[in-house]
């Protein structure tokens, strides 16, 4: 396979945590291209939470300089020998992960998406000691099992927030039975939120309602596909709202929203609350006794396997799931993630590549 | 219907938290007869952890004095003119509820021992003000939703311990499917944990997981059905049980014996640690980052509905479940409420009515 000299590999990449929000364009050097590895030119790339918790030191330390980036889209330009599902051309994404070890059972089993042996698409390091640059960026390089055909009928920019923030709403609803019969509650109307509104729906979840605290978003989850909308900001909103639901998505940070106990108490017997958000600091302590009073779980999840992308991609198609975004050139970065972590984007800024 | 003149309502009270292990032998009033109520002369009652927590004022202030014990067993001396499940003569057993609402959703349906309206067998207040009072005593009077046919093959000491301890544990395993194909965790041999045990393997799972901080109960745990044992003050235990575990039934203190994460990293992909531990702390923080790694959930558990009581010992008798216990006279409560908080019991006192 001749290597495809037009293909540059550069990106815009934070120097310092402490100026997360100050890109200067680096070049990078990605790694060594393997059997199954498929080359993709980037045209658009979302920004998500993770990548304010990165850059700002939030999720710990970093190595830098680091390109974040990982609700990617974008045309492939070169595949690996063994690769068989892909050809130049392709309209493809990426998402969180780009590796894994292929070979436990996990990986065997179709749940990639929590092997021990995780390589995250970017601050993650490769065995061979290359540390992987996300999608600010010109080029990136992934094993074909982490790369997505994008639906002709889906918008490379539409697709792109659906790589991470989509699938990770998607992922739990999915796992978790949402669907006929089942009354579904998403906290937060952001990034995640309005993709699990949306999918929510989608999926036939009997009830769909938003919680929000406060009236700015209502009109909007609404429009987005919710059944119901709760001000939490309200008084007595956890009386009324008490034994309603089968799942909760929570996208926000309890330590300073709605506290677990009041989120346990709308749940059914045995209904269970996924906590996407993912905040710099632990969760509020658990009494113990709140999980009981309805026998609830408390879970997490990790984006999706690759079977959940491609499903999820069909069902935005069939449903007219979309993705609400600011399209900003690469090279307001700066802007964009300055207005992620004030909370401004309605809901997801998405970058196109401008080097 | 007469009323038996022999029925004594007196019973072994605390009287101060400060000295909970001084009982007193005190008359109480039982709620006023109502059409469904059932009069028991108690025979024996089991000691749990709950009364421990309760009368140390470990779970807050308790209304005094107050008599503790909710694993009843004794025999029907009455029953008012709707009671249709029983008459008197029957062997019957009471657990921790006493009654509910009859009325919401969850009664109706199945899960009475989720009515948000419960009443408790000891400590709480029936809608006419009295005071519940438990079984370490010569009777108790309760609806008969809560009152439990005792099979002939089960001997009332040997069914005792089964109503609080036996349900507690054989409710999350049923829910969360243990059975064939399944590996179960038990953290903690002890009144929950023996019978956590011999239920998993009466549920015919594939691997039954002992998990205890020394080697001491290692034989013990083989004897009750574990297939492993895991002595948790070894090196390395958690590496070697990574990814082993679809649930786990959590009965220790998280916060004094294993951190949540590393019963979180023995979990498989979407496995559930269900605590039925009730601290009288909360649980320490949980970092939502422990609960991505394998999409776990952590949920909590409350007794178990009729329902599974009733299939609980008819599966006891067909499987030879054994209650480790140690009977004594029920005058001889002070010392056994002592052994008990020691943690020295195999695995549960069980008191004989002497009064």
């Amino acid at each position: 396979m001749s290597a495809n000299t037009e293909l540059q590999w550069k990106g815009y990449a934070v120097h310092d945590t402490k100026e997360w929000d100050q890109f200067k364009v680096v070049d990078f050097k990605p790694k060594q291209f393997e059997d199954k590895d498929v080359d993709i030119k980037i045209e658009y790339c979302g920004v998500c939470g993770s990548d304010i918790h990165t850059i700002t030191g939030g999720w710990g330390d970093v190595h830098l300089p680091l390109i974040t980036g990982h609700e990617i889209t974008g045309h492939v330009v070169r595949v690996g020998p063994k690769v068989t599902e892909f050809k130049v051309g392709d309209r493809v994404g990426v998402g969180a992960q780009v590796g894994s070890c292929y070979d436990c059972k996990r990986c065997k089993g179709g749940s990639e998406n929590y092997c021990h042996k995780a390589i995250h698409t970017y601050n993650s390091l490769y065995p061979d000691g290359t540390v992987s640059q996300g999608g600010y960026a010109t080029a990136i390089r992934a094993n074909e099992q982490f790369v997505f055909r994008i639906p002709d009928e889906l918008p490379l920019e539409q697709a792109s927030p659906m790589m991470c923030a989509g699938i990770t709403v998607y992922s739990p609803l999915k796992t978790n039975g949402a669907g006929p019969g089942k009354s579904v509650g998403v906290i937060g109307i952001g990034g995640l939120g309005h993709f699990a509104l949306q999918f929510a729906k989608a999926l036939g979840s009997d009830r769909v309602v938003a919680f929000s605290h406060s009236e700015n978003k209502k009109d909007d989850a609404f429009a987005l596909g919710a059944t119901d909308f709760v001000n939490t900001g309200d008084k007595n909103w956890v009386k009324d709202w008490s034994d309603t639901l089968d799942i909760i998505l929570c996208t926000v940070d309890v330590s300073h929203h709605i506290p677990l106990s009041d989120i346990f108490a709308t749940l059914k017997v045995h209904g269970r609350c996924i906590m996407v958000a993912l905040p710099d600091d632990a969760l509020p302590g658990i009494n113990a006794f709140d999980m009981t009073t309805s026998g609830v779980l408390l879970g997490g999840s990790h984006i999706g396997s690759k079977a959940e992308v491609v499903e999820m991609l069909e069902l935005a198609v069939k449903k007219g799931v979309k993705s609400y975004i600011q399209m900003l050139p690469m090279k307001e970065a700066g802007k964009a993630v300055q207005g992620v972590k004030s909370g401004k984007i309605r809901y997801r800024y998405v970058l196109k590549v401008d080097i | 219907m007469s009323s038996n003149t022999e029925l004594q309502w007196k019973g072994y009270a605390v009287h101060d938290t400060k000295l909970w292990d001084e009982f007193k032998v005190t008359d109480f009033k039982p709620k006023g007869m109502e059409d469904k109520d059932v009069d028991i002369k108690i025979e024996y009652c089991g000691i749990c952890g709950s009364d421990i927590h309760t009368i140390t004022g470990g779970w807050g202030d308790i209304i005094l004095p107050l008599i503790p014990g909710h694993e009843i067993t004794g025999h029907v001396v009455r029953v008012g003119p709707k009671v249709t499940e029983f008459k008197v003569g029957d062997r019957v057993g009471v657990g921790a509820q006493v009654g509910s609402c009859y009325d919401c959703q969850r009664c109706k349906s199945g899960a009475e021992n989720y009515c948000l309206k419960p009443i408790h067998s000891y400590n709480s207040v029936y809608p006419d003000g009295t005071v519940s009072q438990g079984g370490y005593a010569t009777a108790i009077r309760l609806n008969e939703l809560f009152v439990f046919p005792i099979p002939d093959a089960l001997s009332l000491e040997q069914a005792s311990p089964m109503l609080c301890a036996g349900i507690t544990a054989y409710s999350p395993l049923r829910t969360n499917g243990a059975g064939p194909g399944k590996s179960v965790g038990v953290i903690g041999i002890g009144g929950i944990g023996h019978y956590g045990l011999q239920f998993a393997k009466a549920m015919k799972c594939d691997r039954v997981v002992a998990f205890s901080h020394s080697e001491n109960k290692k034989a013990d745990a083989l004897a009750l059905g574990a297939t492993d044992f895991v002595n948790t003050g070894a090196k390395n235990w958690v590496e070697e049980w990574t990814d082993t575990l679809d649930i786990i039934l959590c009965t220790v203190d998280v916060s004094h014996h294993i951190p949540l994460s590393d019963i979180f990293a023995t979990l498989k992909v979407h496995g559930r640690c269900i605590m039925l531990a009730l601290p009288d702390d909360a649980l320490p923080p949980i970092q939502a980052f422990s609960m991505i790694a394998s999409g776990v959930l952590l949920g909590g558990s409350h007794i178990g509905s009729k329902a599974e009581i009733v299939e609980m010992l008819d599966l006891a008798v067909r499987e030879g479940v054994k209650s480790y216990i140690e009977l004594l006279p029920m005058k001889e409560v002070g010392k056994a409420v002592q052994g008990m908080k020691a943690g020295k019991v195999r695995y549960r006192y069980v008191l004989k009515v002497d009064i």
